[in-house]
């Protein structure tokens, strides 16, 4: 099949194509793309917080969820309709250790936008009367995930795992509705004023991208943004746990959630993630994957099973973890089978048309990934914040090729240990419900 | 480009060329995107639960998963099932049922486009649908089923569009009832797969980086061969009767967030009246100028409000939906969402709230070409509306809806003994 004729040249790297600068503290990646008229962004910088406070990862979501309600002379009104009068879009997330920001517009509006996502970080009004509605929609926020067997299940695992210093431990729901309680106006304006800074500031634009523009914009309104003083506290490592079940009982909740999962001591820069990765993807990465293959198309167990490595970074480990949804009565059944059909993969390995099969899966997708500008600007900024050189995304399929059979069933043996799993079940279960099925 | 042979040209619109197989009436709708070296295939059914007669809730939904399970050229036992062949390359496959269509798409580099054409072509009318396989694919349909009823807002939609209609199959839920998928037999959705599933029933749609003369070979090459039955189509000629006075249900569920939703009968989704609709949604519920935030949410009232409409190819429902806020009841938010629809009845929208709605679609419309999937999912709905080009026109039709026709649509849709009320009640497990 050929492609069009303007693209059977061979298209340029992303080194040679990517426009990049320091503007001040922020650097700035841009990549034009053929697509007309629509550009898009995706930012972060460095917030900080002490993770074992848990105080400020709630005031880090409340100042998050108060960006949009006015900035500088504009009220929350005259904000939104900046951004309504336009169709643009404005977003900002608490990712734990950074804060993101993203965004799309049109071509001729996105110096303006560019502006105003600057505004809004930096002088945001955090308006006393609007503390309590910021309240109350965290608050609805975790109530929804209170009621969500997949966000217990993975958030009881996630405390069977890691310290509360560490990045990925989440606390309980409901000691979280206590302390966004005791918040108040003066404490979140301190959390704006020690967090956001331009630490480690990046923004990458794609599309339809004016450079000219855009470097005029960032230098107005990013360029003289100072950093703040703040330095990351999280501990890097998982605790030590014996493995074992938690339940998290949910009436009315006939499918249940299930994670099986432990520690990684592996990083994303790590030589064995990718051949880890691999192994993972063969054993629960899509459909055609070992889990998906056995526990629902053969046995009919489950609608979904995955696994992935989760929460892994450059800066701190991570962990491995299994994800099922069984329907009550096939909690049982569905746990040892999951675990029977780990153990076999993790004495086996994978084959070599296994693995290959899984390599073009791999780069066909990473290209298929990057075929809209948003999936260009976050693979671009995610790449950044790990630390890696642009060129890395080029060398990423050859990195994947290169992988040996040997190489990725080395990383099985060492990395993953059915023996270490924790079991964690949300849903309509009672606690010992699974117990002959703990690894 | 010359026209290749076995296909008649049809008309285009906004870049999308559409063509017809002349043998057996398959449609081709072409939309050339050289952004990215990658495309999306992607076939539509005009088949979906309002196809389903009572007792055989869930079978399209059902039939949608056995056509992964193989078919004559495609399967397991080859070595070549469907997700393994297309998955090795990259692909991002998958299939969804609705109301009015199933459809099955791989968005893949472009390379590998002949790839999916010729998988699509032979499970439309090579799927095996065996025995064996639609028991075991019975549990996991059962287990999604479980999964949809943990989630409360899921259970308040289908209980409000089960209320709002008595008679047509929009009653009930895509997926079916738990009793019929416990019941569907392999003969029920055999005559389902062939009744419906025929080249003159469906669409296929191209999008992304391709060459238009090799594209329309491919597909005459694998779907020309496919002969449409001599039997006409079945006509869908349930009619739901008027209703004639409001109805309300409650949901009741383990859990902490309630939830309030206000739904109206509304029309075919290729009538003006729906785009006016539309654009109504889009000024009630728009960000912070949006009428319900001002009104539900910014007063504290609501932590969320929103509006939707439905574009089907019945008329179906046109909604708001909120969460109270912690300690507001459902009876309060519910008089808000009133008193919101009462003002704009009574004193109709101003024209600065229009044109931001106006901009508004406006760089959605342009987003929406932003990678083959995101114009594939809006094309595939329009196709199962009833015309292609809503997704098209779209523009044209909004600036057509004026201030005077959004106060009518809300003064005539907008009504008490149309209205369908659904609130979820959480219960406060210990």
């Amino acid at each position: 099949m050929n492609v069009s004729p303007q693209r059977q040249a061979r298209t340029p790297s992303f080194a040679e194509r990517v426009s990049e600068r320091l503007i001040g503290p922020c650097r700035l990646i841009m990549l034009r793309t053929p697509i007309q008229n629509v550009v898009t962004w995706c930012g972060s910088f460095h917030s900080a917080p002490d993770m074992g406070n848990k105080e400020e990862l709630l005031l880090q979501h409340l100042v998050v969820s108060m960006l949009d309600k006015g900035a500088g002379t504009l009220d929350r009104f005259a904000v939104a309709e900046i951004l309504e009068d336009k169709g643009a879009e404005l977003a900002f997330s608490s990712d734990v250790l950074r804060i993101d920001f993203s965004g799309r517009a049109l071509k001729k509006d996105v110096t303006e936008v560019l502006g105003l996502t600057a505004l809004q970080l930096r002088e945001p009004l955090l308006a006393e009367e609007e503390l309590a509605k910021a309240k109350d929609r965290i608050s609805a926020s975790i109530k929804r995930s209170m009621e969500s067997t997949s966000a217990q299940a993975s958030g009881a695992l996630r405390r069977r795992i890691y310290g509360v210093s560490h990045p990925n431990y989440i606390e309980e729901f409901e000691e979280r509705l206590e302390q966004l309680q005791r918040l108040s106006i003066d404490d979140v304006r301190a959390y704006h004023a020690a967090h956001f800074g331009a630490n480690a500031c990046t923004l990458v634009v794609t599309g339809d991208v004016d450079e000219n523009a855009v470097n005029e914009a960032v230098e107005n309104h990013f360029a003289g943004w100072p950093s703040h003083e703040a330095s990351p506290r999280f501990a890097e490592t998982p605790e030590e746990h014996a493995p074992g079940v938690s339940t998290v009982a949910i009436p009315d909740k006939e499918n249940v959630d299930v994670r099986l999962g432990h520690a990684l001591a592996i990083r994303r820069n790590d030589p064995d993630y990718i051949p880890a990765f691999l192994g993972n993807f063969a054993l629960g990465g899509n459909f055609s994957a070992r889990l998906m293959q056995t526990i629902r198309d053969e046995m009919g167990l489950t609608y979904g099973i995955g696994a992935s490595l989760s929460g892994v970074s450059t800066e701190y480990d991570g962990h491995w973890q299994v994800a099922v949804t069984l329907s009550k009565e096939y909690v049982q059944r569905g746990v040892e089978e999951t675990v029977k059909q780990i153990r076999r993969f993790v004495a086996g390995g994978v084959t070599p048309e296994e693995l290959q099969e899984k390599k073009t899966t791999v780069t066909g997708a990473f290209k298929v990934g990057l075929s809209t500008t948003f999936g260009l600007a976050k693979t671009l900024l995610s790449n950044v914040e790990q630390g890696f050189e642009i060129a890395y995304l080029d060398e990423f399929p050859d990195r994947v090729e290169s992988v040996s059979v040997d190489e990725v069933n080395r990383a099985i043996a060492q990395v993953f240990v059915p023996n270490a799993l924790h079991v964690t079940l949300a849903g309509n279960v009672r606690e010992g419900d699974v117990k002959r099925a703990c690894p | 480009m010359d026209i290749p042979k076995g296909f008649s040209f049809e008309e285009a619109s906004g870049g999308v060329e559409a063509y017809r197989l002349e043998d057996n009436g398959l449609q081709a709708l072409l939309l050339q995107d050289a952004t990215a070296p990658v495309a999306t295939f992607m076939i539509t059914y005009r088949v979906g639960s309002r196809h389903e007669p009572e007792g055989l809730t869930g079978a399209c939904h059902f039939l949608e998963h056995l056509m992964f399970k193989g078919s004559a050229r495609f399967n397991k036992q080859a070595g070549t099932s469907v997700f393994n062949v297309l998955q090795r390359v990259g692909a991002r496959v998958n299939a969804t049922t609705w109301l009015d269509r199933t459809n099955y798409y791989e968005m893949l580099p472009g390379e590998y486009l002949p790839l999916a054409v010729e998988i699509e072509a032979d499970r439309m009318r090579g799927a095996l649908l065996q025995d064996e396989d639609m028991e075991r694919e019975r549990t996991v349909i059962l287990n999604e089923l479980d999964r949809g009823e943990n989630d409360s807002i899921r259970k308040l939609f289908h209980a409000v569009w089960a209320a709002a209609f008595t008679v047509h199959p929009y009653h009930h839920p895509v997926i079916g009832w738990r009793g019929d998928v416990e019941r569907l037999t392999p003969d029920g959705l055999r005559h389902f797969y062939d009744t419906y599933y025929r080249p003159d029933n469906a669409t296929v749609s191209i999008i992304g980086d391709f060459d238009k003369t090799e594209a329309l070979g491919l597909v005459h090459r694998h779907f020309g061969q496919i002969a449409s039955p001599e039997e006409a189509l079945p006509t869908m000629h349930v009619c739901e009767p008027a209703q004639e006075e409001e109805r309300r249900v409650v949901v009741r569920q383990a859990g902490w967030q309630g939830a309030v939703m206000v739904a109206w009968k509304s029309p075919r989704g290729l009538e003006a009246d729906t785009d006016a609709l539309d654009m109504l949604s889009a000024i009630l519920s728009a960000g912070k100028n949006g009428r319900l935030y001002r009104r539900l949410t910014d007063t504290g009232l609501t932590t969320s409000a929103w509006g939707g409409i439905s574009r089907f190819c019945d008329p179906g429902l046109a909604y708001v939906f909120a969460r109270p806020a912690p300690d507001k009841t459902h009876e309060e938010v519910e008089a808000a969402i009133h008193a919101t629809i009462d003002e704009i009845k009574e004193n109709g929208i101003t024209e600065e709230e229009l044109q931001r709605a106006r901009n508004q679609r406006k760089a959605q419309a342009a987003f929406s070409r932003d990678g083959s999937f995101s114009a594939a999912a809006e094309l595939n709905e329009a196709i199962a509306a009833g015309d292609w080009k809503i997704y098209t026109t779209m523009q044209d039709r909004i600036h057509q809806v004026t201030g005077k026709h959004i106060q009518r649509v809300a003064r005539k849709y907008f009504v008490e003994n149309a209205c369908t009320t659904g609130y979820y009640i959480p219960g406060y497990p210990d």
